[in-house]
């Protein structure tokens, strides 16, 4: 990413001018030179700039940073109403005030410290501390305590936990820092300095009543707490300030210092120093190479840091004295420093540098040599906004404000620096400056202005950056206004740096007409803002509006992923669609008509009708559920591919690739694939039996997919799609009686009946056809396809199987009717099975056994039968078999040998005809007699067999009935209880033993247990070893 | 180790050296992957910091890379007062920068942490042609004191990223359960460090 140049920023720009002498009223005779200055922001307009001279004199101005921008200050006269003095119309800037003067005696000002906390100001001149208040309506006052001071620091609070504790100490820093006046109880109890109680006798204070302050002073640091007292009268002396203040020696040559929380560091000759006001210890940070300047320091009050200066190197440390960061590298060794948050501004010889905190680049560089040379001063308002920037020359103060973030990336947008405005926004972002809302909006604000700049790819590039910018932002440029979505268009107009927005085809012809002008311009030697390329290469209208539309496209799909209110979601797509059809991309259209989308179909349909886009309407519609609709179109399609009539009345883009031929014949099927997708959903059954017919016409199987469809809420009523189904379409309602039968277990009669017919009816025209080609096939058989042949043969083949199988396994229709149409043809197994349903079974035989000749069938339907007479009849069919018919001897011999044992000899006999030759029939009468022995002796064995059991049987009853038992006295009925005595009992076999009453009652087959339960000893039924038949 | 699981864990480290011996480029290699031919000299110091993902636990590594510079020699210890880790650059074809080298080592030894890991990296490995000093030499130079070596190619990028692994693996072996939020202290015998080091080495 491009990096910002730094003549590409404005940071600071200044906005007054003033020389303090002419507004203080001084005679030129007695010029002032700016030593020291310091800045505090006494509210958002008004600033306080303290000025330090040479001469010991302090200036007091006050500069209103809102005041109108002017870069280089203009000579109009302040209208300053607060004094009468000559100074204040001596202000040489608006905006700048002359408020007071005042003295300190008549050494060099070296420093001026704003204490805000307690409204003092502090300043260092000739080696001795005065203060005064922030207004210096009072008189300075010296700070008796300290003389021959030759550096002061402010003490900036450090919050806590930011390392403190770097020496290891384990002072609490809460207890530090929770009152400034436990630091000086903690460092020696403090001395009492003016007169004013110790400090125990008072509540301690806030801390902003009061501030800390070290003094260097020769070999010794002198630590100060400024109060601010209660009343003004009890401490005149110092402003109504109490001042304690501790010693601590052995810091000798402190030349620069800074005071943050715990931490003092000392910049003296050799180098810096980190003294801890807690341990009392000194750690050197670093020393300062030979020959370089004098240390300078500046405390960062936001970041709680110090930046050490060496040569032209600044090198930050916190309060620990450890490094933060890398090193900033000036151009020249500074002469002083500004904390401006994110920046660093350094003042050297030549002019100003700002630089950036967080990476040391440098952002800007101002040159102040017209204002002669002689070191310069810099200072803001470390702990207010920092906005104002103060910069001294030796006779002159420059005021600067901070340009906003904003004005800064306008400037950049207003040059069409594009990249840099962006690259700023980021670093600004990164800064912690700008928020992630704002990056969002530069990115819309620069996506338009590349928008009219004609430059679409960047332009959608930034739009999709920006995380706040509205689809409906587009919408206009896309459709005029006004429209369905104008209402939702946001009225955001940006930094209204581009112009309104309006449709692409204007904002192209506008744009060509400005490169037209450039190009002009240019020419006449007059520099303009246009691209360079387009001013090479003039881009074609054509080229543009379809990069545009290509590109808006391209943003709008994006949008499409986004969560959009629904009528924003609306426009995205239905835009979508529109721009689509404007570049004509059929397949984008169709692809997003046929899948979820939210157009509105009002919007599109006449324009898609009118550009033939026929296909497109009809995915539109059928995604819209406006099924009717869509199905006109596929039908108008289909009819319109049969008549060839598509390839003269669409564009060329839809017939370009496909060959017509092939195209018309796809395209049917494809209209009516389509079509029956819509159907096979529907519920509506009058749109359904509307369209099936063509569908039908073009594909059965597509028709067959709708009425069979299982993904319609309503089933469609048979009677109507059979009373709907062209009588000519006999394989559609059989597929439709199948699916309605085996599929949808339909059980009535009337539908079994008509399948049965129906399949019937095609296996006579099969048939029919069959018997028709074969005469043909002796003719021309050259000319016949033997592959369609086979093809319709196996069709047949499957038909007829078809009925066969459907015949067998249905009992629900009726035969008679299924059977007067095949009466007359040669189907018999089909007959067969119809006579079968009808028990006819003697027509069954006959069929089977003299029509087919399948004696299998024949005595697997005499087993079925299950009656002997069956086999009788059918040896009765096979002997005589009438109608001229040679009897079927070995048929019926095989009938003997299969089944011969179950049929009766006699009968057998009997019906064998005289002419049966006897070396047929011989081996099955022998066998069938033999087996008529064989099994007259099995029946014996098994005779016998059963009389050994039964006597086995007998056996062991007569021995359980034989059993003895031993009664007592003691023994009881197992049922009643009762003593048995001398009463008849009952024993079972399962030893119970009950009294006769008891066994009457309960009866034979139920004993009593023991323990007074009963047991039915025919559901228990008890065995016992003795009692099986073991031989 | 376990127990520190997936915290970051953050590391000062310092890159010493001769002037012009490529201590910012083996940074700017490990840290953007980049390589400059012509890269400026760094004044006063440059910041850079990087993650290392060692197994299950992350170092982050801050790093300062300080001047070569002479003159800015008074500000090195301010950058390895406390750093966990000082990597020691030298050019291989340069021996005095080897000496230079020498230098530091007996510096840090002198006055910096004893806990601080100490890595030489002979640097311009690419430029076998021109080599003064010899892998050996510095090889033992570094058992002898402690080191642990590697001949490194900022250009490339020979064992840039694989010296500041070893580092971020010993700093982690180093302090099993360091708890300091800083990262910066490590509670290592050095003895026990020095035979991991010499052994790891040989």
């Amino acid at each position: 990413m491009a990096t910002l140049r730094s003549k590409d920023r404005a940071v600071l720009e200044p906005f007054a001018e003033v020389d303090p002498a002419k507004s203080a009223g001084l005679p030129p005779s007695a010029p002032l030179t700016i030593r020291s200055l310091d800045v505090s922001s006494a509210s958002d307009s008004k600033t306080l700039v303290y000025v330090g001279t040479g001469g010991g004199k302090i200036v007091l101005l006050s500069v209103d940073p809102s005041s109108p921008s002017s870069s280089s200050p203009s000579p109009t006269l302040a209208t300053g109403n607060g004094r009468d003095s000559p100074a204040s119309i001596a202000s040489s800037a608006e905006g700048v005030e002359f408020l007071r003067l005042a003295s300190v005696g008549s050494r060099v000002v070296e420093s001026i410290l704003v204490l805000s906390e307690i409204g003092r100001i502090l300043v260092l001149s000739g080696g001795s501390l005065f203060i005064v208040d922030s207004v210096l309506s009072q008189p300075v006052r010296k700070i008796g305590v300290v003389k021959d001071v030759t550096a002061v620091a402010k003490r900036i609070p450090c919050s806590e936990g930011s390392g403190l504790d770097f020496m290891g100490d384990g002072a609490s820093k809460g207890e530090i820092l929770s009152s400034g006046k436990k630091l000086l109880m903690k460092l020696g109890v403090g001395i009492k300095a003016n007169g004013s109680g110790p400090p125990s006798s008072e509540p301690p204070r806030e801390g902003r009543t009061s501030c800390f302050v070290a003094a260097a002073v020769a070999k010794k640091l002198v630590l100060i707490e400024l109060m601010l007292s209660g009343s003004v009268d009890n401490d005149s002396d110092n402003n109504g300030v109490s001042v304690l203040s501790k010693e601590i020696q052995g810091i000798d040559g402190a030349k620069a210092m800074a005071w943050l929380g715990d931490s003092i560091i000392v910049g003296t000759l050799e180098g810096y120093t980190l003294f801890s006001v807690v341990t009392g210890k000194c750690t050197p940070i670093f020393t300062l190479p030979e020959s370089s300047g004098p240390p300078r320091l500046k405390p960062l009050w936001r970041s709680k840091d110090v930046l050490l200066l060496v040569d032209n190197v600044g090198i930050v440390v916190n309060s620990s004295g450890q490094p933060v960061g890398g090193s900033f590298v000036f151009r020249q060794p500074p002469d002083s420093v500004a904390d401006m948050s994110s920046y660093v501004v350094v003042t050297g010889n030549a002019g100003i540098e700002i630089h950036r905190r967080k990476t040391g680049a440098c952002v800007q560089s101002v040159s102040l040599a017209k204002h002669g040379s002689g070191s310069l001063i810099v200072a803001n308002d470390d702990q207010g906004s920092g906005e104002v920037v103060v910069i001294a020359t030796p006779y002159k103060v420059i005021c600067f404000r901070k340009v906003s973030a904003e004005e800064q990336i306008k400037s950049l947008l207003r040059k069409k620096k594009f990249t840099e405005a962006i690259c700023l926004v980021e670093e600004l972002e990164s800064d912690g400056e700008m928020t992630k809302d704002m990056l969002s909006f530069v990115h819309a604000q620069v996506g338009f202005l590349l928008l009219f700049d004609l430059r679409f790819e960047d332009a959608v590039n930034h739009f999709l950056l920006s995380e706040t910018m509205q689809p409906s932002e587009i919408f206009p440029f896309i459709m005029r206004d006004p429209n369905r979505w104008s209402q939702l268009v946001p009225r955001n107009r940006y930094w209204g740096l581009h112009p309104p927005p309006a449709p692409l085809e204007e904002v192209i012809d506008n744009g060509l007409m400005a490169i037209q002008r450039a190009m002009f311009l240019k020419k006449a030697g007059v520099d303009t803002t246009v691209d360079e390329d387009f001013l090479l290469n003039p881009p074609s209208r054509a080229d543009l509006l379809e990069s545009a539309i290509r590109n808006i496209i391209r943003y709008l799909h994006v949008c499409r992923n986004k969560v959009l209110l629904p009528p924003i979601k609306e426009g995205v797509d239905t835009l979508l669609m529109y721009l689509y059809r404007s570049l004509d991309l059929v397949d984008d259209m169709e692809k997003l008509a046929s899948s979820q989308n939210s157009c509105i179909v009002e919007e599109l349909e006449a324009l898609l009708d009118d550009s033939g886009h026929l296909r497109t309407l009809a995915f539109l519609y059928a995604s819209k559920e406006m099924s009717s609709k869509a199905l006109a179109i596929w039908c108008v399609l289909a009819r319109n591919y049969a008549k060839g009539l598509w390839k003269n009345s669409t564009p060329s883009s839809e017939g370009d690739s496909l060959d017509i031929s092939l195209g018309s014949t796809s395209g049917q099927k494809i209209a009516a694939a389509e079509a029956s997708k819509i159907l096979q959903e529907s519920s509506d059954q009058d749109l359904i039996l509307e369209h099936l017919g063509w569908i039908a016409d073009i594909d059965q199987e597509l028709a067959v997919a709708v009425l069979t469809s299982e993904k319609r809420i309503n089933q469609l009523l048979p009677e109507k799609v059979l009373a709907a189904i062209d009588s000519e379409k006999a394989e559609l309602r059989q597929r439709y009686l199948q699916w309605l039968i085996e599929d949808q277990d339909c059980e009535d009669s009337q539908y079994h009946t008509l399948y049965a017919v129906s399949l019937a009816k095609s296996v006579m025209e099969a048939v029919y056809m069959d018997s028709r080609n074969e005469d043909k096939n002796y003719r021309d058989i050259d000319e016949m396809d033997n592959s369609s042949v086979e093809a319709r043969n196996s069709h047949n083949h499957l038909v007829r199987e078809k009925l066969q199988l459907f015949l067998q396994a249905s009992d629900l229709y009726d035969p008679e009717e299924v059977l007067d149409v095949i009466e007359e043809s040669e189907l018999w197994l089909e007959k067969a099975i119809l006579y079968r349903k009808m028990g006819q079974e003697n027509i069954v035989l006959q069929i089977l056994a003299l029509k087919l000749e399948d004696s299998e069938a024949a005595e697997q339907y005499c087993a079925e039968i299950g009656r002997d007479d069956a086999y009788i009849q059918l040896l009765d069919l096979y002997l005589d078999p009438q109608n001229g018919k040679e009897p079927m001897f070995t048929a019926a011999v095989r009938l003997l040998h299969n089944h011969g044992e179950s049929l009766d000899p006699l009968q057998v006999l009997e019906k064998l005809s005289p002419d049966m030759p006897l070396q047929l029939a011989s081996d099955t009468i022998l066998r069938m007699l033999r087996a008529r022995v064989h099994h007259h002796r099995e029946g014996q064995i098994v005779h016998n067999l059963s009389r050994a059991i039964n006597l086995d049987a007998r056996l062991t009853r007569l021995e359980e009935r034989s059993r003895h038992v031993q009664l007592n006295d003691e023994s009881i009925c197992d049922s009643c209880r009762a003593r048995l005595g001398t009463k008849l009992f009952v024993m079972y076999p399962d030893d119970s033993v009950v009294c006769y009453r008891c066994y009457r009652n309960q009866g034979d087959s139920s004993s009593s247990s023991a323990n007074g339960g009963r047991r039915s000893l025919k559901k228990g039924i008890i065995f016992k070893p003795g009692w099986l038949v073991s031989r | 180790m376990a127990g520190a699981g997936n915290k970051i864990r953050n590391a000062k480290l310092v890159l010493l050296g001769d002037v012009g011996t490529g201590k910012s480029s083996l940074v700017l290699r490990f840290v953007k992957g980049q390589f400059v031919e012509f890269q400026e000299s760094t004044i006063g110091a440059a910041f850079f910091s990087q993650t290392l993902a060692v197994n299950d636990e992350t170092v982050k590594f801050e790093i300062w890379d300080t001047a070569g510079q002479e003159r800015y020699h008074s500000l090195a210890p301010m950058y390895y007062r406390g750093a966990a880790a000082a990597v020691v650059v030298y050019d291989i074809t340069n021996a005095a920068s080897f000496t230079r080298a020498k230098k530091w080592v007996q510096e840090l030894q002198a006055q910096g942490n004893p806990n601080t890991i100490m890595a030489l990296a002979g640097n311009k490995a690419d430029l076998l042609d021109a080599r003064q000093v010899s892998a050996e030499e510095a090889q033992t130079y570094a058992q002898e004191n402690g080191l642990f070596f590697m001949e490194t190619s900022a250009k490339t990028a020979i064992n840039v990223n694989d010296i500041f692994y070893e580092i971020a693996k010993r700093l982690l072996q180093g302090q099993p359960a360091a708890q300091n939020p800083q990262g910066m202290t490590l509670n290592q015998r050095p003895t026990e460090r020095l035979v991991n080091a010499s052994s790891c080495c040989s």
